[in-house]
């Protein structure tokens, strides 16, 4: 039934010219701002020279990559960057399905508008703050957050939780989560808004409770929604914020705080080289792309939604 | 406060069309601050106006500076408005003052640049952007008489301005009145009354005092448990840093070298050094003991600086490194602490002190003009404005004259920089605020008699611990000269790569032995050092070898 | 006596209502601290907050770090600018966005497949921003105002959530019918899909808005006057914003320069983000409303 009876080319144009003269802006800007400077990509094979531009300095074939995969820093920042960015997605995307519910289900008007205002508000404090409150609220001598884990036992009496490295994920992660979960929950309020009312209805006529109406309706409602940012989500997976990681550094975690982006900013800050840098954000995108495009596969076998 | 001055202007400028005098048509209406310039016409800067050939069209000239956040609207410092009008130039100013290194590539790659770019540039920059800026060695010597003052008075300049080619891209600034080194070793001399001890001179007796330190009350206010002995930044390197007790074993070092020194002509590394595991190991015993901040590692600049500050009367901290005694402790705090004597390993060591003359007073690629610039004549001879002996202070500490305040002409050749004209700030931030600062294109003159604000008076006043070491240096055979030694596009991407590498073990390392006591240091050096050395640590040591020989040859 | 049957019957509900309850309360608490923490900082002595000393209500008060800030004649062209940028530029990325978005909803649009693939590779494939530097330079927009409105007017990302909302939320069938009585796309997609998109539109529109509201990296690299320069950058000029980032501008300029910007810095640091965020932050209860349940059905039904 999802064939429909084939037709040829000019026909369909014919037939959809209105579709085609709404999609031809965004085709022109994509055409022109996106694909029009694509050609730097050659930067990551060549050695950059100046008065030849982009395109015209020596053939370097892969050196640039070959230098990142053979430095002794290439798979501690691989390994760094996985983990964070896996710990990020896995604990950091199901709180703002949970929340848009939760938010959604509460009665009392006053009450949501404030619970939803106050949620997203982190989302505007930047990176440096962000940063300068954690020192403050876990100085492991004067932080009331630290002095209160340790109170509850959650940490150890000796822990600092700046500088030991098994404490940075997780404080990164819940950082991050603090941050954005508010904000990334809107586009869930949303899509539960659009939700039928009729269908709330006809499941509390077959007796369900609300347990089961957010499980039988409200689920699938955002279903398509929750796959489709899971799928863009998993294309980030070798992508860690440069500011917030840069920022958190110190000497005593960095074996496991040192990423992909921080290392390129170390070696590029001295020498100003391009090459190496567009190398090792090239591999970084096909790595990152090459994990969307499986989870779109994925997605589309199992559930017949997909990105593209 | 800017329409103010705009009306004022123009109604100036009217009343100078009156009088038809000859700056009319003169948008800025610059002309009519000519009234406050009196008293800086000098003679050493009335060449500047003679060779601009008198009157005619202005100049105009396009100019970028990379401002320190503090640093005001340059259109509004009196003193640059009267060197503009002065050179017969009208510059348009494009001021940046954060994120510059990202706008850089972008906007050096499109090949468009201002005429002149003012501390935006670096060594490497000329390197990769082959032919982007202009070679300004004959330019000098035809346009820059004060340039060309300099490069013969401080022959080092010039070195350090030169490429490997044998062009000037960057001019230097030089200004020889700071202090030979960043770091002061303080210590709170209340303290020491209180715990009936005198001021340590050795490892061991740093050790006790701060052992007591810990266990008294130090401070006096009721608590034997909120005492800091000891605090530091930046781990092993950088002038607040632990780096100086490795001056206690009778190493030269200076700070932000990333751990590199001279040693009788070979270049060092002391993070694989043996002196370097006995500090190590000092530290380690010291932190066991709890007399190190648990936050030494951990903590930002902003608390380093805040908790020294203690509270109201009540010092926090005992024993610490800081740039000047007011600054680091905040004036409630400034008078219980004291500069102290490197501290020696033994009472035998032949103590040193870090070296850092070259990295205070001399700052390369202070100005840079673009090779496309349509009038590089009129650019150089602004630049070589900026070189003046007068305009020089003035580009330091701020303008000469009645609008800016900032430097006061005794009138029998003597100069004094005067107090913040803003109640509300101290002479630092107030130097920031109104000029250059040391981010600027100058040259102090050697014997220049000019009287320094109160806080340069205390940082020399406080240094002075260090002078017997510091005159004792033989800055040709001691000291590591980085900052002056040119490197190959190739060397310069093999060193970066490596440094990562090499900072990357280093870091780890010593932050877990100091703060982990049941790390057996003696065990692990051998594995660390071949494992510092195997990450780019001796190609590393090969090419600054080599820079430095280049470097050495072309000074003797 | 207890109602045992009434109660379990009742059970489930009532759970239900006790976990939202305490999921709501402990985000609300969780992200209210430290915004008041923000809040108290901003007027308290920055050597206090450092030390770890402000907790409850502000210590030594004084609005030193908010006259810093707006005592600079900057701010308010920053304001101004921001304001045209973010306006403007929103209504652009909608026009651009919205029919897009509408195109690649439809299943029988024959181009659908490849153009989704083309523009979804733009996500993650760059030239790199010196090429796109020296494009935005032969198009004419460096230095002008315009760029701030014109760059990125279609973001993927949000174009993807938009169409996965049309795609999903209204139903074929109100096509089909449309398009027996001889409905166009144009006066379809105005006259049903518009107002019946109402929650996903308001989404995107903040998404825009805030995007534009904090972009500050175009305005550094394509802004060079400055009498365009957004609020963003002209807050991050007065931010000394981190001692080692700012190191790295070559010039070692002495230790005087990072101790003294740094406790000014601390001063305002905190005040610069309620300065930057509390105009649009009064933006979000106009598109709170559309997020409440019944729009929809309201739409539907009318």
């Amino acid at each position: 039934m999802k064939q429909k009876k084939k037709i040829s080319p000019g026909k369909a144009i014919r037939r959809d010219w209105q579709l085609w003269i709404m999609i031809f802006p965004a085709v022109l800007y994509i055409a022109i701002f996106c694909y029009g400077p694509m050609y730097g990509l050659q930067l990551a094979f060549r050695d950059y020279d100046f008065s030849k531009g982009i395109t015209g300095g020596n053939w370097a074939g892969f050196k640039y990559f070959m230098q990142y995969f053979q430095s002794p820093m290439f798979l501690p920042t691989i390994k760094n960057t996985f983990v964070i960015a896996f710990f990020s997605l896995i604990c950091g995307f199901p709180v703002p399905i949970i929340l848009a519910i939760a938010i959604n289900s509460i009665k009392g008007q006053k009450w949501k508008r404030s619970v939803q205002t106050a949620v997203y508000l982190p989302y505007f404090i930047s990176t440096v703050v962000m940063v300068a409150i954690l020192q403050i609220l876990l100085s492991p001598s004067t932080g009331i957050l630290s002095h209160a884990l340790r109170a509850v036992g959650i940490v150890g009496e000796k822990a600092n939780l700046l500088g030991d490295p098994s404490a940075f994920v997780p404080v990164y992660v819940i950082s991050g989560i603090w941050q954005s979960a508010g904000w990334n929950s809107i586009i869930f309020i949303a899509a539960l808004a659009a939700v039928d009312g009729q269908l709330y209805d006809a499941s509390k006529v077959d007796g369900a409770n609300r347990w089961q109406q957010v499980w039988h309706v409200e689920l699938p409602a955002i279903l398509p929604t929750i796959i489709i940012l899971l799928i863009m989500n998993m294309g980030g997976i070798l992508s860690v914020g440069f500011e917030k990681t840069f920022l958190m550094q110190n000497a005593l975690n960095k074996s496991v705080s040192e990423v992909i982006s921080t290392y390129v900013y170390n070696v590029g800050l001295k020498s100003s080289q391009f090459s190496f840098g567009s190398a090792v954000g090239l591999f970084n995108t096909i790595v990152n792309f090459i994990f969307l495009v499986i989870a779109n596969q994925v997605s589309k076998r199992s559930a017949d939604i997909s990105l593209m | 406060m800017k329409n103010r001055k705009r009306i004022l202007a123009l109604l100036l400028s009217c009343a100078m069309i009156t009088l038809s005098f000859i700056g009319c048509g003169n948008k800025k209406g610059d002309a009519s601050e000519s009234s406050n310039g009196e008293n800086t016409g000098s003679e050493s800067s009335s060449e500047a106006v003679d060779a601009s050939g008198g009157s005619g069209e202005k100049v105009k000239l396009t100019a970028l500076f990379v401002k320190h956040s503090l640093t005001k609207d340059l259109n509004e410092m009196q003193w640059l408005a009267d060197l503009e009008e002065e050179c017969n130039v009208e510059v348009e100013w494009q001021q940046i003052s954060a994120d510059w290194d990202q706008k850089k590539s972008a906007m050096f790659a499109s090949g468009e640049i201002p005429d002149l770019l003012f501390g935006a540039t670096a060594d490497s920059d000329y390197v990769q952007y082959n032919g982007l800026f202009e070679d300004l060695k004959p330019l000098i010597d035809e346009y820059a008489p004060n340039v060309k003052d300099m490069f013969n008075e401080v022959p080092a300049t010039e070195v350090m301005a030169t490429t490997l080619e044998g062009k000037i891209f960057g001019i230097p600034s030089y200004k020889g009145v700071w202090p030979m080194t960043v770091g002061t070793t303080f210590i709170n001399k209340e303290w020491l009354d209180a715990v009936n001890m005198d001021v340590p001179t050795t490892w061991d007796e740093l050790e006790a005092v701060l052992r007591a330190f810990r266990e008294q009350d130090a401070n006096g206010n009721g608590d034997p448990n909120d005492e800091i002995p000891m605090d530091f930044n930046g781990g092993f390197e950088g002038g607040f840093s632990a780096m100086h007790l490795l001056s206690g074993t009778g190493m030269q070092i200076s700070a932000d070298q990333d751990g590199y020194f001279l040693q009788d002509g070979k270049v060092q590394n002391y993070y694989i050094d043996e002196r370097f595991k006995r500090v190590m190991k000092f530290v380690q015993r010291l932190w066991s003991q709890g007399l190190i901040n648990e936050e030494a590692v951990t903590q930002d600049y902003s608390k380093y600086q805040s908790l020294a500050r203690g509270e109201g009367s009540t010092g926090k901290v005992g024993f610490t490194w800081g740039w000047e005694s007011g600054d680091r402790f905040g004036n409630e705090l400034q008078g219980q602490y004291i500069s102290v004597p490197p501290i020696k390993e033994t009472a035998d060591t032949d103590a040193c002190y870090a070296y850092d003359f070259y990295g205070q007073n001399y700052v390369a690629n202070r100005v840079a003009m673009s090779a496309k610039c349509q009038n590089k004549e009129a650019a150089m001879r602004f630049v070589n404005g900026f070189y003046d002996k007068e305009v020089s202070m003035q580009v330091l500490f701020g303008g000469m004259n009645d609008v800016d305040q900032c430097i006061k002409d005794n009138g029998d050749g003597t100069y004094e920089v005067l107090p913040p004209a803003d109640p509300d700030l101290d002479p630092g931030t107030w130097k920031w605020t109104s000029s250059f600062a040391d981010n600027g294109a100058f040259y102090i003159r050697d014997g220049l008699a000019l009287a320094l604000g109160t806080d340069m008076q205390r940082v020399t006043e406080e240094k002075s611990a260090y002078d017997s070491c510091l005159t004792a240096v033989d800055p040709e055979k001691d000291v590591f000269p980085k900052l002056f030694m040119k490197h190959s596009q190739e060397d310069t991407n093999a060193l970066a790569m490596n440094q990562a590498n090499i900072d990357n073990i280093v870091d780890q390392t010593w932050a877990a032995w100091m703060t982990d006591s049941s790390r057996d240091i003696d065990a692990e050096w051998d594995a660390y050092v071949e494992s510092v050395k195997s990450a780019g640590l001796t190609q590393n040591l090969e090419i600054y070898q080599k820079a430095y020989d280049v470097y050495q040859n072309s000074v003797n | 006596m207890f109602n045992r049957k009434k109660f379990l019957r009742n059970w489930p509900d009532l759970s239900f209502r006790i976990v939202v309850t305490v999921i709501t309360v402990s985000a609300f608490l969780f992200v209210l601290y430290p915004i008041y923490f923000v809040v108290i900082a901003s007027f308290s002595d920055s050597t206090l907050v450092n030390q770890g000393q402000v907790i409850l209500y502000p210590k030594g008060v004084s609005l030193y770090g908010y006259s810093q800030i707006f005592k600079k004649p900057e701010i308010w062209v920053g304001y101004k600018n921001t304001i045209i940028y973010s306006f403007f530029g929103t209504i652009f990325n909608l026009t651009v966005t919205l029919p897009a978005a509408y195109v690649l909803s439809r299943k029988d649009f024959a181009a659908r497949g490849i153009v989704m693939k083309l523009f979804v590779i733009t996500m993650y494939f760059n030239g790199g921003m010196i090429p796109t530097y020296m494009l935005i330079k032969d198009v004419g927009l460096l230095d002008s105002p315009l760029v701030m409105i014109i760059f990125g007017a279609v973001n993927v990302y949000n174009l993807i959530i938009t169409r996965t909302f049309f795609e999903t939320s209204i139903p074929d069938e109100l096509y089909e019918a449309a398009a027996l009585d001889g409905c166009s796309h144009f006066r379809y997609f105005s006259t049903v899909v518009l107002p019946l998109s109402k929650a996903v539109i308001a989404v995107i529109m903040l998404y825009y808005l805030v995007g534009h509201w904090n972009d500050f990296f175009s305005a550094l690299l394509y802004l060079n006057s400055d009498k365009y320069q957004p609020l963003q950058i002209v807050l991050r000029n007065i931010l000394l914003l981190n001692q080692a980032m700012a190191g790295t501008t070559g010039a070692s300029a002495g230790a005087g320069a990072g101790a003294y910007a740094q406790q000014f810095a601390d001063q305002i640091k905190f005040g610069v983000i309620i300065v930057s965020t509390v105009p649009v932050l009064c933006v979000y209860p106009f598109i709170q409303k559309y997020f409440e349940k019944g729009v929809m059905i309201g739409a539907v039904k009318g």
